[in-house]
């Protein structure tokens, strides 16, 4: 199969799994018990009152209607309006989305990098006390709630030692506006990347600071899956024929580490990035919400709290639609290099 | 066909100790998991105070000689809501596990068996539930059903239904095309003997380490939901509760009140964790040590 | 260099004795230059947000008020710092006012020459707008309809272009003060069209955003990020009517959201912001007043909490059962662990320091567990025989440490040896919901005054028409009385059907104040003109940070 049709397959099959997810999602909201609406009025509301807020937001159609209003809407990129104050949901989700992006890929690096890092520590260690114990941090790291280590690391580095901020994402007015060259702005919402942009070197300090607690947080609790994928790996083509034909050639052990059984990880370590996507994204909710990093994760928890039920909806089809995106890209990605899933 | 089981599984459990590291760490679990649930379980009569009582000590007292873990901002007593706190997560933890068996392993087993249109669409059903972040789904479908022990577990079972349905699945199909089994159904044994008989005792190692795996994960989602503010009301002592309450106490320097709820979450759920990878690679080795 | 040289000799000119540095205003020789000591910036912090808009006629949260107070003006205000009483009314926008002998008739005449932020000269035309529309757009979420403006008010009448005459349907003894309070501040009528539910939030448009004018402030900027408040701007409004008399003392103030008492804790420790008011907890506040670089700032607060009982739910229709219930609490708890003393008991739903006020429940008591276990012996309950009672509490941060203040009851109520309490802990909108379903046995609610009146306190918990507590309390003898006392303008009869009120309200507890907070307020060492006084209006105009 060559990689077009490839491609083509592996879009065409992420379709339904998005249409079912969408009507999971629409189910939920629509058929679990609470009445939304009645929810949002303190006092009496005179039935006219809860009418026109029904109305308002498209909820007095029948179900199949609103149904394919949804999906519709869906497709013009129209998530509804939120119950809190008729603003619209998906505008809401774009303007938080930046804060988890710049997240989820501080901490994924950290994650891939120091997970990474010790598999293959661990690999050239085999068996000693090297390998236990970073086999241990393995499944240690999992076992730790993402909340728990964001504490502890605020108390230890920002409270008692005065290193680091422990909350929010940058302080006031240092916010980097990006690129402005006359007429023409650019800005990505990465306050890493505007600052750069903006040429501002203090702000991309400043954003750096608050971002090394919660992605370390984050990064470390996702390591540990990379740790035994790496170490796991790297023992298995550490053992192939090639390298030690390439160790008689008299390569040395860290070129042939680094040279051949690294590279020969870095297939499975991407696709393992891409299924530890999901992960990330539910630890970010919980990163969010520890050091009050206004991302999606946070959006999503205040919104719950409001009872905001098409943000609610809005936020988690969101999320569905990011994994679904990110797994075909990871799958497409394997495929440009690996020829032999396309069979 | 009890038999069947217990060839399989005795020599397995024996050769346990011989097994190095990941014998150890399956034991290690194992007796944490054990001591936590003993502790939980033993709480009304190893625990000094009522964990409930409030002032019985100072507001906000560090670790002291008559308050060892050291005192709440209701002056309660931390180390009786240590020893009461697990109780919740427990029952939260179990009722989940159970739930997730009791629907994943027999749907896997049928719609799997059954191949076909069945099998294709409740794979995808599975697969989407699967890739969702689960603590996403978990948080929306709480916050529909509201609090409570049981609305909690139903949560978490359903982001887990699908981890037992790949699981069995997957070992189905692997077995359904082995001789024996083609052999079977040739001298006319019926699916569902043949499920029963041939293919469920093959799939019950599998199941029990992925159920332990899933203990874990329910105690950390379980902690996780508390943690959003979707946790059971507080009459009882909860190590969840304490460790989200406690959040706002880390800027006055108080770090008592987090620090030790949070370890014995971390201690429970690293002991089902080391109990499930050890006995998930025992089962299914895939590493010669 | 040039501009400091002008400006230094403009000082000389006109005889100021120093020079603001950096000159930036272009300074000419007649131009009276008065040297600000004051910042021209302060950065404030607030967990606070706001609810649902900061329209006069939509508005019922204290932020919202507080936006509303801060960039709009009343007829008449309260003077800072007083006690609230009829005496202390001040003219805002009305420069005097004047009630008819038989009280249904007050005539306010107002301010000549206030020019709105468009450049229309402020008359009674918009005094009438401003409540005709509060009235006829009847937001039942609102506070005009809320505080129950229209069985107050008759009718708005624009009698000339400076006087206006509010006809009463009864000579209400606090209309004044009800003429204070954020629902009754002026819109600006070309901002505030009749035919919106309400002014909404709207991305990038403050001006858009609200329908005020004519206050101390001008809201210039409000950033939301993902639906929650992130930040917002305040410029002074140069055409203020008391803009001569120096006010607002600071001319640009930024306030940001935090999230949590936490963050805001943190954010004040650090000094990222001068001031943080709302909503820090009682352990920050007691640590963060040993910090030297901090000043501490406590006022008497009208917030209290109180426990309602819904007589729908069998056997709490009984007084008995319910005396006996009330008179179980132990309120010390609450009051010393729960809030570490930042609260004082309350025994009576006047609270302390409000005219009127007797502690009246001290008659049953606090954990008076004898009274109770006869009470209720006598109707059959016993150790064996426990009343089962369900206590719901909010666990969604609406009011501070609710759980906390449920398990102190729960475990106060408890110790009788009679009652069982089991707790039930839902979020904010759903307990709103069961408020009107009539779900809930015992709940916790709390209250902010609309108006400075001991009236506010009981009218709308204790008479059965105008109550917003669906709890089924329905006293023919407390809505005579509670009727007949917003009426008299005899102070007299006044305090007696005060006395008697609330000795009937003890009789048939049908609600048990528990306690009432102090307000409090933490800032940088330079800052001054934080008044945390019983109007609990925060003023930002009298703010200011000494440079």
């Amino acid at each position: 199969m060559t990689l077009r049709s490839y491609v083509v397959s592996r879009v065409l099959l992420t379709i339904p799994m998005i249409l079912l997810l969408l009507t999971i999602v629409f189910v939920i909201v629509r058929i679990l018990p609470g009445d939304p609406v009645l929810v949002h009025f303190e006092k009496q509301a005179t039935p006219a009152m809860i009418e026109e807020f029904r109305r308002e937001l498209g909820l007095d159609k029948p179900l199949a209607q609103q149904y394919l209003d949804y999906l519709l809407g869906l497709l013009h990129g129209d998530l509804g309006k939120s119950m809190a104050d008729f603003s619209s949901v998906g505008q809401q989700i774009f303007s938080a989305f930046p804060a988890t992006l710049e997240l989820s890929i501080y901490s994924m690096a950290i994650a891939v990098l120091l997970g990474v890092f010790l598999g293959a520590r661990a690999s050239r260690s085999y068996n000693s006390i090297e390998d236990h114990s970073i086999r241990i941090y393995g499944i240690a790291s999992y076992a730790i709630p993402v909340f728990f280590l964001g504490m502890i690391f605020q108390l230890i580095f920002g409270i008692w030692l005065h290193l680091f901020p422990t909350g929010g994402r940058i302080s006031l007015g240092m916010e980097p506006s990006g690129l402005t060259a006359g007429d023409f702005h650019l800005s990505t919402g990465l306050y890493t990347v505007d600052s750069l942009l903006e040429g501002n070197l203090s702000e991309f300090v400043e954003a750096l600071r608050y971002l090394f607690l919660p992605s370390l947080t984050l990064g470390m609790v996702l390591s540990g899956i990379f740790v035994r994928l790496t170490r796991s790996n790297m023992i298995e083509t550490l053992r192939l024929d090639f390298v030690t034909a390439a160790r008689a050639r008299g390569l040395s052990e860290r070129a042939v580490l680094y040279g051949y059984a690294l590279r020969n990880a870095f297939l499975p370590i991407l696709t393992m990035m891409g299924l530890q996507f999901a992960a990330l994204l539910a630890g970010a909710i919980l990163t969010e919400t520890t050091f009050s990093w206004p991302g999606l994760g946070r959006y999503l928890v205040d919104r719950i709290a409001f009872r905001d039920y098409t943000a609610i909806q809005g936020a988690i089809v969101f999320f569905g639609l990011l994994v679904a995106l990110v797994s075909l890209v990871v799958d497409i990605l394997y495929a440009y290099f690996d020829p032999r899933i396309r069979l | 066909m009890r038999g069947r089981i217990v060839v399989q599984f005795l020599p397995r459990l024996a050769s346990l100790r011989k097994r190095g590291l990941a014998g150890w760490i399956t034991i290690i679990g194992l007796v944490m998991v054990t001591g936590v649930v003993l502790m939980t379980l033993s709480a009304p009569w190893i625990s000094p105070h009522d964990p409930n009582e409030i002032a019985l000590g100072p507001v906000l007292g560090p670790p002291s000689w008559s308050f060892p873990l050291g005192t709440n901002n209701m002056g309660q007593d931390m180390l009786s809501r240590l020893i009461w706190g697990g109780s919740n997560m427990l029952q939260v933890a179990l009722l989940a596990v159970i739930v997730c068996v009791t629907v994943g392993v027999p749907v896997g087993l049928l719609c799997s068996f059954a191949g076909g249109l069945v099998d294709k669409s409740s794979s995808l059903v599975m697969d989407s539930i699967y890739a969702f972040p689960g603590l996403v789904l978990a948080i929306a479908i709480s916050a529909m059903l509201g609090p409570g022990v049981v609305n909690m577990a139903l949560s978490i079972a359903v982001v887990y239904v699908p981890s037992y349905y790949r699981i069995v699945r997957s070992q189905v199909l692997s077995i359904k095309e082995l001789p024996y089994v083609e052999a079977a159904r040739t001298i006319g044994a019926r699916g569902r003997s043949t499920l029963l008989r041939y293919i469920l005792p093959n799939v019950l190692p599998s199941i029990v380490a992925v159920a332990t795996m899933n203990f874990a994960d329910a105690i950390l989602t379980a902690a996780g939901l508390t943690f959003v503010g979707l946790g059971l009301p507080i009459s009882t002592p909860d190590w969840g509760w304490d460790l989200t309450y406690g959040r706002r106490l880390l800027p006055s320097g108080i770090w008592w009140v987090i620090a030790f709820p949070g370890l014995m979450i971390v201690i429970l759920a690293l002991g089902f964790a080391l109990a499930g990878e050890g006995l998930s690679e025992l089962l299914n080795p895939k590493l010669e040590q | 260099m040039i501009l400091i040289v002008i400006s230094g000799l403009g000082g000389y000119f006109v005889g100021v004795s120093t020079v603001p540095p950096g000159g930036e205003k272009t300074i000419t020789l007649t131009e009276t230059v008065t040297a600000s000591p004051y910042k021209d910036t302060v950065i404030m912090g607030t967990t606070d947000s706001v609810q649902s808009s900061i329209d006069p006629s939509d508005a019922y949260d204290f932020f919202g008020w507080t936006v509303i107070q801060n960039t709009g003006s009343p007829l008449i205000d309260i003077t800072p710092g007083s006690p609230a009483g009829p005496k202390d009314l001040a003219p805002a926008l009305a420069e005097s006012w004047s009630v008819s002998s038989d009280g249904l008739t007050w005539t306010f005449n107002l301010r000549k020459g206030v020019m709105s932020g468009d450049g229309v000269e402020f008359t009674a035309d918009d005094v009438k707008y401003s409540f005709e529309r509060g009235m006829k757009i009847a937001n039942p979420d609102g506070a005009v309809v809320g505080i129950g403006y229209d069985a107050i008010i008759g009718s708005v009448e624009a009698v000339s272009k400076y006087q206006v005459n509010f006809n009463l349907k009864f000579a209400c003894g606090f209309f004044g003060q009800l003429m204070a309070a954020a629902p009754s501040y002026i819109v600006n009528p070309r901002y505030a069209p009749m035919q919106y539910f309400r002014i909404n939030y709207t991305d990038g448009n403050a001006r858009a955003s609200s329908p005020m004018d004519f206050g101390p402030y001008t809201l210039t900027s409000w950033t939301r990020v993902g639906g929650k408040d992130q930040e917002m701007k305040f410029d002074a409004n140069p055409l203020y009517w008391n803009a001569a008399a120096g006010y607002p003392k600071t001319k640009h103030l930024v306030l940001r959201f935090y999230s949590d008492a936490t963050t805001l804790r943190l954010a004040i420790e650090a000094g990222e912001v001068d001031l943080a008011y709302r909503q820090l907890g009682s352990t920050d506040i007691q640590s963060l007043q040993q910090k030297a670089q901090l000043k501490v700032w406590q006022g008497p607060s009208q917030f209290i909490q109180y426990l309602v009982f819904q007589q729908n739910i069998k056997p709490l229709d009984n007084p008995a059962v319910r005396r006996a219930i009330a008179a179980s609490i132990d309120r010390k708890p609450i009051t010393d662990v729960v809030f570490l003393g930042q609260a004082t008991p309350l025994y009576s739903m006047i609270p302390n320091g409000m005219a009127y006020h007797s502690d009246v429940f001290k008659k049953l008591g606090d954990a008076n567990y004898t009274y109770a276990k006869t009470e209720l012996a006598a109707l059959g309950y016993s150790e064996t025989k426990k009343l089962v009672l369900d206590l719901w509490y909010e666990s969604s941060g609406h009011y501070e440490s609710s759980p906390d203040i449920a398990n102190v009851l729960k475990s106060s109520l408890e110790k009788s040896g009679v009652i069982q309490v089991n707790l039930h802990g839902v979020d904010w909108p759903t307990y709103r919901n069961n408020m009107r379903a009539e779900s809930m046995a015992l709940f916790v609610l709390g209250w902010y005054p609309d108006y400075v009146d001991p009236d506010n306190y009981l009218y709308p918990f204790v008479n059965s028409k105008a109550s917003w507590l669906h709890s089924n309390y329905n006293s023919p003898l407390m809505d005579s009385m509670t009727e007949e006392q917003r009426a008299t303008a005899d102070p007299q009869k006044r305090t007696q059907l005060m006395a008697s009120i609330q000795d009937l309200l003890v009789e048939d507890s049908p609600i048990v104040p528990l306690f009432q907070k102090s307000n409090w307020a933490i800032s940088k060492q330079n800052v001054g003109g934080v008044v945390l006084d019983i109007s609990m209006i925060f003023r930002y105009y009298l703010l200011f940070a000494t440079k």
